[in-house]
């Protein structure tokens, strides 16, 4: 029985066939909402699914000059990964499936295994504009992660724990720390957009510049995992800070309503910004993002020492 | 401005060195030995007299030119081609003329003393066949790599039929690789087929890292060979081809050739059919400021404003069909006058229609110059110092934003201009942002000029009779297209076709600032550079003769 339940987890609730929806679902609600904001139409509901569907049946070229086992895995590396982290978060409110200390830091470095692939995935390639996204995506990587990392490590300083479950139910009975620790807030926010390479933080992949970046090359399949990890990680990321910051998760309402309002904010930002030049990411980054956090971080601790409850 | 004082400027040396004579309204021709052209070209440089706007090549083999069919059995006559070489200044024309005669006619390149004349004289080399001494350049331009070798298409000899019996043959060797990898070097390739370009061109960029270390141009990839079509279709087919030329600027292109031929038959379009002659070219001007203005932003990967823009650029389009029926081409001129009258609901529609655009365009304007994550990407990038601007002969929005006041409308007034005087924008940022402001203050001024011409429309005739034989002559035409100064050179002999239509469109006086300034930007930025000249691939690539007969129509 045990063991079928966690089969259960892993394939249908919370893992496998929940987070497939729930993240095609919330791409399709960010594609419709920045499709509103620019005064267009937008996609229909089923949308994504039907593009997701489109790549699989589409045939998959492997170029010439790759090494076509990393070619063919890559991709199922990082959706594999991305999968992973729904099991350490809040799915739906509901706890986590699976926890133990320090899984904070675990799924941190689970959601940036999709960068990772996406950079070798590039760097495989003998396509120029490949090679140059991969670059760019890695440069990107560099930039971001500290300061996300350290946005991230904020809410665990204060609740005292490395586990996401407990961060997230000693946010349920505290002051929203958006409200305590909004630097940090919005590091994370931001980093979580620099992470997933949206707009205005898609010099990796920028259309004009280098066609698709680092997938310039990929077609069919490996694109399509490509593009559903994103998805996922947009989907778990939100799930993330909203655990952290937005006064936890209790219940699957709760979830929905919070998630969709980052949600929101994340799509209006991705619509009112011109591209980034990747020395402007970097420069922004650890100029400002990085400075920030540590600020955020370092307040946090000091009051921590003195015993001052936050 | 008088002919006569701008004569007298012109420096002393080049009208010792030639036969200097008056050539009609506003022009001056020197008659030049072809050892004596670069001296004469940096004279005139030196002296900063004006800018080289274009380079015709002219065939004039004798007995070629009436009826093609006649000399075809002939003897063959020794060929004997002109090169003229215009210079601009206000509204005067100092013409350089040059012959050179053989099979193989030699012409000193002018390069090294005019650096923006590297494009004319490499087309000049392809299409007419001139051996262009000390020309710095690399492969082909606008002839496609199978083009057979030593065929020229703009010879007269080369007819049509002629052309299409060389080119069905197979090619002699396979092609050579476009880009041969070059070790130790990265090149990145965009184009022919990039996101970044509407439509079709080459760049091969070398890049360090994000670091731009050289750049090359291929042009060529929807060359249509309309200046040779022009020469086999009557004057007023060539109309409706030469409106065909580009897809945004189509009405001014048809204009600056309907003024040219009706300066060649010696008559004057009524004062109704300038007035809307104008209104067209200024609503056209504001679909093409706001169409770049979207580009400009996506490529930016602003895609909020493109969006925007786009979606009021609607409201123009939409007036444009409701006057002439047509989005695109709108067919307004005919020899002589214009088809369309505009009447008073069409008018009320007009001014609606403006008003509410330029209520849109206030806010287009605080974007540009106050959005922060804009400047970032345009404010410092791409700058162009007025100096070489200057040198470079660059034209339209892109000169005026590197503060030379350099437009036809103002410098020489063509048709309503005279009657609606404009007001020049210009900007000395000499950089990206500049290029937005001049851009979009530049749509103030079109509404104001709609809504004045709107305000005081003439009455009258819409057109006058224009002879189907236009007199022996020739007359440059020059006019502003939304991209900067659009020369036209015509030349008739007296028949029913013209004898050589020469085109030199603004993107392609424009080319040399972008490849001044490439090497050493960042490769993001050069998509912006590139779009910052709103470049016109298919108005540069007008030339020869695959219509119609290259294999592809087939």
């Amino acid at each position: 029985m045990k063991s079928l339940l966690a089969v259960m987890a892993y394939l249908i609730f919370p893992g496998g066939l929940f987070v497939v929806v729930g993240s095609l679902a919330y791409e399709y609600v960010d594609r419709k909402l920045i499709a509103r904001f620019q005064n267009r139409v937008g996609p229909r509901w089923f949308q994504p699914l039907a593009d997701f569907v489109k790549l699989l049946v589409k045939e998959e070229i492997i170029p010439q000059g790759v090494n076509p086992g990393l070619f063919v895995w890559l991709p199922v590396v990082a959706l594999a990964a991305a999968l992973a982290t729904a099991l350490y978060v809040p799915m739906a409110g509901l706890n986590p499936t699976w926890s133990f200390r320090g899984d904070v830091v675990a799924t941190v470095y689970l959601l940036m295994m999709m960068t990772l692939c996406i950079g070798l995935a590039g760097a495989n390639t003998s396509d120029r504009f490949s090679i140059i996204g991969a670059v760019r995506a890695l440069t990107q990587l560099f930039s971001y992660e500290a300061p996300f990392l350290l946005a991230l490590l904020g809410p665990a300083v204060v609740a005292g724990s490395w586990r996401i479950a407990d961060i997230n139910a000693f946010a349920q009975e505290r002051l929203w720390m958006i409200v305590t620790q909004p630097l940090g807030f919005l590091v994370a926010l931001i980093g979580l957009m620099g992470k997933l390479e949206l707009s205005p933080f898609d010099a990796p992949e920028a259309e004009t510049e280098i066609v698709s970046g680092a997938l310039t090359e990929y077609s069919g399949r490996g694109l399509a995992f490509f593009r559903l990890g994103r998805d996922i990680e947009l989907f778990v990321g939100l799930t993330l800070i909203s655990a952290f910051y937005l006064g936890g998760l209790a219940n699957p309402l709760q979830f929905l309503v919070k998630t969709l309002a980052l949600l929101f904010v994340t799509a209006g930002l991705q619509s009112l910004f011109a591209r980034l030049r990747i020395d402007q990411t970097v420069g922004l980054w650890w100029r400002i993002g990085a400075l920030l956090a540590l600020t955020q971080l370092l307040i946090l601790i000091g009051l921590k020492t003195l015993g001052v409850a936050i | 401005m008088s002919t006569g004082s701008e004569m007298e400027a012109v420096p002393q040396l080049v009208t010792r060195l030639g036969r200097a004579q008056p050539a009609g309204d506003n022009r001056l021709s020197v008659e030049l030995a072809v050892e004596h052209l670069p001296a004469a070209v940096e004279a005139l440089t030196k002296a900063r007299w004006g800018y080289l706007s274009a380079i015709t090549g002219l065939d004039r083999t004798p007995g070629e030119t009436e009826g093609a069919d006649s000399g075809e059995s002939a003897p063959p006559r020794r060929a004997q081609f002109e090169a003229l070489y215009h210079f601009c200044r206000g509204a005067t024309v100092l013409t350089l003329r040059v012959k050179a005669s053989g099979e193989n006619p030699t012409l000193p390149s002018i390069t090294a003393v005019a650096p923006g004349a590297i494009l004319q004289e490499r087309e000049l080399a392809e299409v007419f066949g001139m051996h262009i001494t000390n020309l710095p350049a690399r492969g082909r331009l606008l002839l496609s790599e199978d083009w057979p070798e030593n065929l020229f298409p703009m010879r007269k000899k080369n007819t049509p039929e002629a052309i299409r019996a060389r080119i069905s043959e197979p090619p002699p060797a396979p092609l050579p690789a476009s880009s041969p990898e070059r070790p130790g070097r990265f090149v990145v390739p965009i184009g022919p087929q990039h996101p970044a370009l509407k439509e079709p061109a080459h760049f091969e960029l070398e890049v360090d890292g994000e670091i731009v270390k050289d750049v090359s141009l291929r042009l060529g990839y929807v060359h249509r060979g309309i200046e040779k079509a022009a020469e086999s279709r009557s004057w007023i087919h060539n109309l409706y081809l030469m409106e065909r030329i580009c897809g945004i600027c189509s009405h001014i292109h048809a204009t600056a050739y309907a003024l040219g031929v009706e300066q060649l038959a010696g008559i004057t379009a009524p004062p109704r059919a300038q007035a809307i002659r104008v209104l067209f070219a200024e609503m056209e001007r504001i679909h093409s400021h706001l169409l770049w203005l979207g580009v400009a932003a996506h490529q930016a990967g602003f895609d909020t404003l493109f969006m925007f823009t786009w979606r009021d650029r609607e409201t123009i389009m939409n007036l444009l069909d409701e006057v002439s029926g047509n989005r695109v081409n709108y067919s307004v001129n005919v020899l002589g006058g214009v088809k369309y009258d505009i009447d008073d609901p069409r008018a009320d529609a007009i001014r609606r229609g403006v008003d509410s655009l330029e209520r849109r365009i206030h806010h287009y304007l605080d974007i540009v110059t106050a959005d922060e994550s804009f400047l970032r990407r345009t404010r410092g990038v791409g700058v162009f110092p007025t100096e070489k601007a200057d040198v470079l002969g660059v034209v339209g929005p892109t000169a005026r934003a590197s503060g030379i006041l350099r437009d036809v409308r103002v410098d020489a007034p063509y048709s309503a201009y005279r009657d609606f005087p404009v007001t020049p924008v210009t900007d000395q940022g000499c950089d990206l942002a500049a290029r937005f402001v001049v851009r979009i203050k530049e749509l103030f001024e079109c509404c104001r000029l709609i809504r004045a011409i709107l305000g005081s429309f003439p009455p009258g005739e819409l057109r006058v009779d224009v002879p189907r034989r236009i007199p022996e002559g020739e007359v440059i035409s020059r006019v502003e297209a939304p991209r900067g100064e659009l020369f036209y050179y015509l030349r008739s002999a007296g028949g029913p076709m013209p004898d050589r239509v020469k085109v030199r469109t603004p993107s392609l006086a424009n080319w040399a600032y972008v490849l001044s300034v490439a090497v050493g930007l960042k490769l993001a930025d050069i998509p912006m550079v590139v779009v910052g000249i709103d470049p016109c691939f298919s108005c540069n690539d007008r030339m020869f003769s695959v219509h119609q007969v290259g294999r592809n129509a087939e």
